[in-house]
C-alpha cells in the first residue's frame, strides 16, 4: 500500500486538513500577542461556515459566500471583543458562552433557513471554492500531487502565515498590538486605545477563522453540517500554544495535527480496528503534544535554574 | 506676572468604589516654573494628575490651557494638547528597543510599514538635545533603572509635551542619579517646558522648585512660595502635624542566629545571576537592613527566603533548619512572618473580608479550628482584638478589603503578619505607598518587636530613609551581590549609600568580614 | 463606605434579573419572528412548563441534573479553574454505571446496589477529572483546551462501551441491555412522576453549602480562588487545594450522570454529548457560584428548557435555539460592566452626599498656617 502515490495523496490530505487549523492557529496568534487568549475560535468558524453556505447558496456566488463566511466571523469577533473589552465578562466565559451559543445558533438558523437540523446538502446548492494546479510544480513526481491541486484557501493559508508574520513585526499595528498585548499601561499612556487595538485583534482573528470556516464548508465538503468543526479551534488554538505564538510555529504545529487527522483518516478506511479509538486521535494528539512541549519548556527551565545548561 | 499655561478649576473625581480622591481641586501652573505637588501618599496628587492626562474622567471641574477653556477627552487628546506624564511605576515594554518604546505612539512610516530606522534616528536626536547619553538600539529589559526613566522622559519630549508631569521621579533612583536628573528638569526648564514635580521627598522639593502645591485627604491646601518655608513647614502642611522621621531605639543586643545564608546563588529563567554567592546571618533582636536600587536581587532574596520562589544552590537556614525544597507553610512553620512588597497581588485577596485575610496563615491551627471546620467564635474575637489594635479604619470585620486605603490594607498585611508568633519578619518595602500615619506605627512596631520580642528582622526598602532609620546593621546589594556592610545604619550617609548602589565604590570581603 | 456596599449587593441581585428578563425576551422575540402562530407558540412556551401536574413533574427532574452539574461548575469556579471535563463526565458516569449495573445483576438489594452504582460515578468523574486538573498543575497545559478534548475522547468512548461491551442485539436501535430493575431509582409523589434522585440533589447542595462555607477546605478554596498568589505567599497549598476542588467537582457530575441514567432510563443509549455539563456551566455562573442558589438557577433553566421542549414537539422549532440564549444569559451575568455605569452613578451619588457633609476645615484641622500666595 505505500506506494509513491499514496504518499503523495497522503500529504496532500496532511495540507488539506491542516488548512482549518492554520487558520485557526493564526487567529489565535493575533489574539495571543495582543495579550488575550481567543477560545472562541470554534465558535468563529462554526458561524462562518454556516455563513458561507448560505451566502453562497443565496446568491449564487460562491465568492460572496467567502466574503459572507469573513463577515460573520468578523460579527462574532466583534461580539467577543464587546463582551469581554467593553462588558468586562471574563474572557473564558465569554468564549464558552460564545462557542455555545454558535453551536446551538447555527443550527436554528439553519432551521430558520432551510427547514433542515442537521445538514445543508439537500436543501441550499452546493458551492466550493475552486481549487488549482500549479504550473511546473504539478508535474514534480511525489512534490507535484502533493502541494498542487489544493483549494484556494490552502494556499490562502500558507500566504496567511507570511502575512500575519509581516503584519506582527513590521506594520505599526502589529508593533501597537504586541506593546498592548505585553504592557497595557504602557500603551494607553502613550495615547494607544487599547480597547479599540483589542477589538481590531478579534476581528482579524475573525476574518481568518471567517477562511478557516468557509474551508469546512466550501472546501472540505461542500455543505454545512451541525457541529461540523469539531473541536478544530482548540486545536487551533492548542497549535498557537505550543508555539508560543510564533505564526511560523503554529502553522507547522497546525500541520503536525493535520497529519494526525490524515493518519486517523487513513486507518479508518482499513478497518480492522475499532473506529471510536481511531476517532479520538486528533484529540489525543493534541493533549499529548501540549503536555510533550510544555514538559520540555519546564525541564529547560529547570537546567537554565539550575545553572547547568 | 509669568503666563499661566495650565489652570485646573473645582475638580471632583470619585472611583468607581466611592472613593472621593480629589474634592474641588483648584490648580494651576505657571510657563516655565518647576510645581512641587505635594501631599501624603493617598492625598490625591497622582488622581488629579491622571485627570489632567485624561486617564481620568472627573465628575466635576474645568481644565484651561494657556487660559483657554479645554475638554480633554483621553490620553491621546492629552498628549496631542502637549501634555505629557512619566509615571511612577514605568510604562514601558520589555522585549520592544529603547527606539520602539520612544516612539510607540507616534511611529515613523513608510510604504505603509513601520520605519525602524527613521525610529533611531528621532530618537537619537532628542536624545542629543536635550543630552541623554542612551543607546536608541538597546532593548529596555538590558537597562538600568536611571536609564529606563530617560527612556519615559524620552517617550514624552519626542511627542512635543509643554508641560511634563513628573509623578514620583525620585523613588526609585539613588542621589547620585536624582542629581542627574535634576539638572535635565532645569535644561528641560530653560527650553521653556512647564513641569509639574510630584513628590514626598521634601528636601528635593525644596532644591528644584520655586513654588509647591499642598493636597490632604483629597482637599487642595493651597499654593505656597518655597523662599520661606524650611522642610519642617512643608511637612506640617501636608500631614497636619509635625513628623517625626527619627526613631528613637536603643542598641541592639543581637542573641543567636535566626537565619543563616551561605553563599547562596539563585540563577533566574533568563539565565541571568541574580543572586550572586550571599551570604548574610541575621540575629535575634536585630534590624537588619537591605539598601539597594531595585532589580539588584532584592526581591529575590526575598522570594527565597519566603519560600515563593527556587534557588540554585548555597544553603539557607531559618532556625537550625536547612529550607531547601519546603513548601512557604513549612518554613512559615519554621518561623517565617512575610510582608510581601506588592501587597494587593501577595499580601491580601481583595475580594475577601478582613477576617479571611487574617487568618489565612493561621486558619489550620487548633484553636481557629473544630475539627473539619473553622472557628467561628474565637476566630471573629481575634479578628476584633486586631482591629483595634492596629487601628485598622473599617466598617467591620467582614468588609472586603479592596474597599480599604492603602494604609489600611497594610494594616491588615502587618496584623496578620506580626501576630503570628514567628521569631523572623522578612518585611519587603512595607510601607510603600502608604499614609505616613500607618508607616510610622509598622517601622515603630518592628523596631519594638526586635527589642522586646527578640525578632530577627530583614528589612528590605528602597526608601533610604527607611533603612537608614530602621535597621541596626545595614546591608547594600547591587547586581545580586552585597557590596557594602556598615555595623551602624544611622551613621551612614545617603550619599554614601548612594555610591555603593551605583557601584562607584564596592567593599571588599576582607572589609565586610563580620558584618554580614 | 457602607452604602457603596448596599449599592454593589443590590445592582448584583437586580443585574441578574435583567438579565434573565432581556434574555427570555429575546427568546419570546426569536419565537414571534420564526414561528407561523407566534401567539399559540409564545403561550406555549410560558405557560406549557406548568400546565400540567406531569411537566412541573418534569421540570424538577431535569433540574436534579442540572443541580449536581452546576454544583460541580460552582467547585471548579471556586478555583477559578474553567475545567469543562464535567460534560464528558456525565455522559461516562451514565454509561459505565450502567455497565456495572448490567454486570452486578439482580443479586444486591436495591438500596445497596444504588449506592454502588453513585459510588461508581463519583469515582468516574474523580479518575477523568484528574486528567486535565493534574496537567494543568503539572504542564500547565491550558485546562480548557485539555477537558474539551477529553470530553470528545469521552463520547467515543462511551459509544465504544455501548457498541462492543453491552449493547443489546435484540432491540434495532443503538441501546444497552437493560438495567435490572434493583438499579432503578424510584418515582415519588405520584402524579407529578418526580424521581427520588431529588434527595440525593438535596443532600448534595446542603453539603455543598456546609463544605463552602463553614469548613476550613471551604475556606482555602475560597482565599485560592480568590488571589492564588496571596494564598501561596500564606502558605496554603494551592495546587493540592486546586486539584482536591476540582475532583470534589467532578465527582458530583460523575453522580449526576450516573443518577441521571439510573432514575430516568431503562436502557443505556446516549451516543452524543448531552450538554448537561455547559447547562451546569450556565447554572453556576447564574448562581454566583453559591451553592445554595444553585437549585434555584437549576429550576430557573429547567422551566426554560421544558418551555423550549414544549415549543419544540409543538411548533417543530428547534430546542437548540435555547442554547442562544443560555450564552446570553452567561455573558450579561457575568459582564462586570453590565448595568456598571447605573451602578457607579448610584455609587456617585452615595459618595457625593457624604461629600457634602463633610467640612474641609474638620478634615484638614490641625495646623495650616503657611503663607498663602
Amino acid at each position: 500500500m505505500f506506494t509513491l502515490s499514496w504518499f503523495a495523496s497522503f500529504g496532500f490530505s496532511v495540507l488539506r486538513l491542516g488548512t482549518p487549523l492554520i487558520f485557526a492557529g493564526l487567529a489565535a496568534v493575533i489574539s495571543k500577542k495582543a495579550g488575550m487568549m481567543n477560545m472562541a475560535l470554534e465558535g468563529m468558524m462554526l458561524c462562518a461556515a454556516l455563513a458561507g453556505v448560505i451566502f453562497a447558496g443565496f446568491s449564487g456566488n460562491v465568492w460572496v459566500g467567502l466574503l459572507g463566511a469573513v463577515i460573520v466571523g468578523c460579527i462574532v469577533g466583534w461580539v467577543i471583543a464587546f463582551a469581554s473589552l467593553s462588558g468586562m465578562t471574563d474572557l473564558y466565559l465569554t468564549c464558552i458562552a460564545v462557542n455555545l451559543a454558535a453551536s446551538g445558533g447555527t443550527v436554528f438558523v439553519m432551521y430558520v433557513l432551510t427547514g433542515e437540523k442537521s445538514t445543508t446538502s439537500a436543501a441550499i446548492r452546493a458551492f466550493t471554492v475552486p481549487s488549482i494546479n500549479i504550473p511546473l510544480i504539478e508535474n514534480i513526481p511525489l512534490i507535484g500531487p502533493m502541494i498542487s491541486g489544493h483549494n484556494i484557501l490552502t494556499y490562502l493559508a500558507f500566504l496567511s502565515v507570511f502575512v500575519v508574520w509581516m503584519f506582527l513585526y513590521r506594520t505599526r499595528l502589529g508593533l501597537r498590538l504586541r506593546a498592548v498585548g505585553e504592557n497595557p499601561d504602557a500603551a494607553a499612556s502613550v495615547g494607544i486605545n487599547v480597547k479599540t487595538v483589542g477589538y481590531i485583534s478579534f476581528l482579524i482573528s475573525g476574518i481568518l477563522c471567517g477562511f478557516g470556516g468557509a474551508f469546512m464548508s466550501m472546501g472540505w465538503v461542500s455543505f454545512f453540517m451541525k457541529n461540523m468543526v469539531n473541536g478544530r479551534g482548540y486545536i487551533g488554538l492548542s497549535a498557537s500554544n505550543i508555539a508560543d505564538g510564533n505564526p511560523v510555529g503554529s502553522a507547522i504545529a497546525a500541520v503536525f495535527f493535520g497529519f494526525c487527522d490524515a493518519t486517523a483518516t487513513t486507518l479508518k478506511s482499513q478497518g480492522g480496528f475499532p473506529s471510536e479509538f481511531i476517532e479520538m486521535i486528533p484529540y489525543g494528539a493534541t493533549i499529548i503534544a501540549l503536555v510533550v512541549i510544555s514538559s520540555i519548556r519546564i525541564s529547560r527551565q529547570r537546567k537554565i535554574e539550575k545553572g547547568t545548561a | 506676572m509669568p503666563k499661566e499655561v495650565l489652570r485646573m478649576d473645582g475638580i471632583t473625581k470619585i472611583y468607581g468604589n466611592g472613593f472621593v480622591a480629589n474634592k474641588n481641586i483648584t490648580f494651576w501652573l505657571y510657563e516655565g516654573e518647576i510645581l512641587g505637588l505635594v501631599g501624603e501618599n493617598g492625598a490625591g496628587k497622582t488622581t488629579l494628575m491622571k485627570v489632567l492626562f485624561g486617564h481620568e474622567t472627573p465628575q466635576s471641574g474645568e481644565v484651561f490651557l494657556d487660559g483657554q477653556p479645554v475638554k480633554i477627552l483621553n490620553t491621546l487628546d492629552a498628549i496631542s494638547k502637549g501634555i505629557g506624564m512619566v509615571h511612577q511605576h514605568f510604562m514601558l515594554i520589555p522585549s520592544l528597543t529603547v527606539a520602539e518604546n520612544v516612539v510607540l505612539g507616534v511611529e515613523p512610516m513608510k510604504n505603509g510599514l513601520f520605519d525602524f530606522k527613521k525610529a533611531v534616528a528621532m530618537t537619537q536626536e532628542v536624545a542629543d538635545k536635550y543630552d541623554f547619553n542612551i543607546d536608541p538600539m538597546a532593548k529596555i529589559q538590558d537597562l538600568s533603572v536611571g536609564q529606563m526613566q530617560k527612556v519615559e522622559i524620552m517617550k514624552v519630549l519626542i511627542k512635543g509635551a509643554k508641560i511634563i508631569i513628573m509623578d514620583e521621579p525620585t523613588a526609585v533612583l539613588t542621589p547620585q542619579e536624582t542629581d542627574e536628573l535634576f539638572e535635565q528638569l532645569m535644561l528641560l526648564k530653560q527650553h521653556g517646558h512647564s513641569i509639574i514635580f510630584i513628590s514626598h521627598k521634601l528636601e528635593e522639593v525644596k532644591r528644584i522648585c520655586a513654588r509647591i502645591t499642598v493636597l490632604r485627604h483629597g482637599y487642595c491646601l493651597g499654593s505656597y512660595d518655597l523662599k520661606d518655608m524650611d522642610e519642617s513647614d512643608i511637612s506640617r502642611l501636608m500631614v497636619g502635624r509635625d513628623v517625626v522621621l527619627k526613631i528613637d531605639k536603643e542598641d541592639p543586643k543581637p542573641g543567636k542566629p535566626v537565619v543563616h545564608i551561605k553563599n547562596l546563588v539563585k540563577i533566574n529563567a533568563a539565565g541571568k545571576r541574580v543572586l550572586d554567592d550571599v551570604s548574610i546571618d541575621i540575629h535575634e533582636g536585630e534590624v537588619v537592613g537591605i539598601a539597594g536600587v531595585e532589580g539588584n536581587g532584592q526581591g529575590d532574596l526575598s522570594d527565597v527566603l519566603s519560600g515563593m520562589g527556587v534557588y540554585s544552590s548555597g544553603v539557607v537556614e531559618v532556625n537550625g533548619t536547612d529550607i531547601k525544597g519546603r513548601t512557604v507553610r513549612q518554613i512559615r512553620d519554621l518561623g517565617l512572618a512575610y510582608i510581601p512588597e506588592d501587597r494587593m497581588e501577595y499580601g491580601c485577596a481583595g475580594d475577601m473580608s478582613i477576617r479571611d485575610n487574617i487568618i489565612a496563615d493561621r486558619y489550620f491551627r487548633k484553636e481557629y479550628r473544630k475539627g473539619f471546620f473553622l472557628n467561628q467564635k474565637h476566630i471573629d474575637e481575634i479578628v476584633d482584638r486586631y482591629i483595634q489594635e492596629f487601628e485598622i479604619a473599617c466598617d467591620d470585620k467582614s468588609q472586603p478589603v479592596r474597599m480599604l486605603s492603602g494604609g489600611n490594607i497594610q494594616k491588615v498585611v502587618v496584623a496578620r503578619e506580626f501576630t503570628s508568633g514567628s521569631n523572623f519578619i522578612l518585611a519587603n518595602q512595607p510601607t510603600r505607598g502608604i499614609d505616613v500615619g500607618a508607616a510610622e506605627m509598622i517601622r515603630k512596631t518592628i523596631v519594638k518587636k526586635s527589642r522586646e520580642e527578640g525578632t530577627a528582622t530583614l528589612l528590605i526598602s528602597a526608601d533610604l530613609n527607611e533603612v537608614l532609620e530602621c535597621s541596626d546593621r545595614l546591608l547594600v546589594m547591587r547586581k545580586g551581590r552585597v557590596v557594602a556592610a556598615f555595623p551602624k545604619a544611622n551613621q551612614v550617609s545617603e550619599e554614601l549609600l548612594g555610591e555603593y548602589m551605583l557601584g562607584i565604590k564596592t567593599m571588599t570581603q576582607e572589609e565586610m568580614e563580620g558584618l554580614l | 463606605m457602607n452604602r457603596t456596599r448596599r449599592v454593589e449587593t443590590m445592582v448584583e441581585l437586580l443585574r441578574i434579573v435583567v438579565a434573565i428578563a432581556i434574555a427570555y425576551a429575546v427568546a419570546l422575540v426569536t419565537l414571534f419572528a420564526v414561528s407561523e402562530e407566534p401567539l399559540y407558540i409564545i403561550q406555549q412556551f410560558i405557560l406549557g412548563p406548568v400546565s400540567s401536574v406531569r411537566r412541573i413533574g418534569s421540570i424538577v427532574n431535569l433540574a436534579i441534573p442540572f443541580t449536581f452539574t452546576g454544583l460541580c461548575f460552582c467547585f471548579m469556579y471556586a478555583v477559578n479553574k474553567f475545567n469543562l471535563s464535567g460534560e464528558g463526565i456525565f455522559m461516562f458516569a451514565g454509561c459505565i454505571s450502567t455497565y456495572v449495573a448490567i454486570n452486578l445483576g439482580e443479586g444486591l438489594p436495591a438500596p445497596l446496589m444504588i449506592l454502588v452504582l453513585l459510588v461508581v460515578g463519583a469515582l468516574v468523574g474523580v479518575v477523568i477529572t484528574m486528567i486535565p486538573a493534574w496537567l494543568d498543575i503539572k504542564f500547565n497545559a491550558n485546562i480548557v483546551v485539555v477537558s474539551l478534548m477529553l470530553n470528545s475522547m469521552l463520547v467515543f468512548l462511551s459509544t465504544y462501551v455501548l457498541r462492543y461491551k453491552m449493547r443489546d442485539a435484540s432491540i434495532s436501535s443503538l441501546g444497552s441491555l437493560p438495567l435490572p430493575d434493583n438499579a432503578s431509582i424510584p418515582t415519588i409523589f405520584g402524579a407529578f412522576r418526580i424521581q427520588a434522585g431529588l434527595f440525593f440533589a438535596v443532600i448534595a447542595v446542603a453539603l455543598v453549602a456546609v463544605l463552602f462555607f463553614k469548613t476550613v477546605f471551604g475556606y482555602k478554596m475560597r482565599v485560592v480562588g480568590s488571589n492564588p498568589l496571596f494564598a501561596k505567599a500564606s502558605g496554603i497549598n494551592m495546587a493540592g487545594t486546586i486539584v482536591c476542588a476540582q475532583l470534589i467537582g467532578g465527582a458530583l457530575a460523575g453522580i449526576g450522570g450516573t443518577t441521571e441514567i439510573l432514575a430516568n432510563y431503562d436502557r443505556y443509549k446516549w451516543i452524543a454529548s448531552t450538554q448537561h455539563g455547559f447547562d451546569g456551566l450556565m447554572v453556576a455562573v447564574l448562581a454566583r457560584r453559591n451553592p445554595l442558589l444553585v437549585p434555584v438557577a437549576a429550576l430557573l433553566l429547567a422551566y426554560i428548557r421544558i418551555g423550549a421542549d414544549v415549543v419544540n414537539s409543538k411548533g417543530d422549532i428547534p430546542i437548540d435555539f435555547i442554547t442562544v440564549i443560555q450564552g446570553i444569559i452567561i455573558l450579561m451575568v457575568a459582564a462586570d460592566e453590565f448595568m456598571g455605569r447605573f451602578k457607579k452613578k448610584l455609587i456617585y451619588k452615595a459618595a457625593q452626599e457624604n461629600l457634602a457633609h463633610e467640612k474641609k476645615e474638620e478634615v484638614v484641622a490641625p495646623a495650616t498656617e503657611g503663607k498663602e500666595e
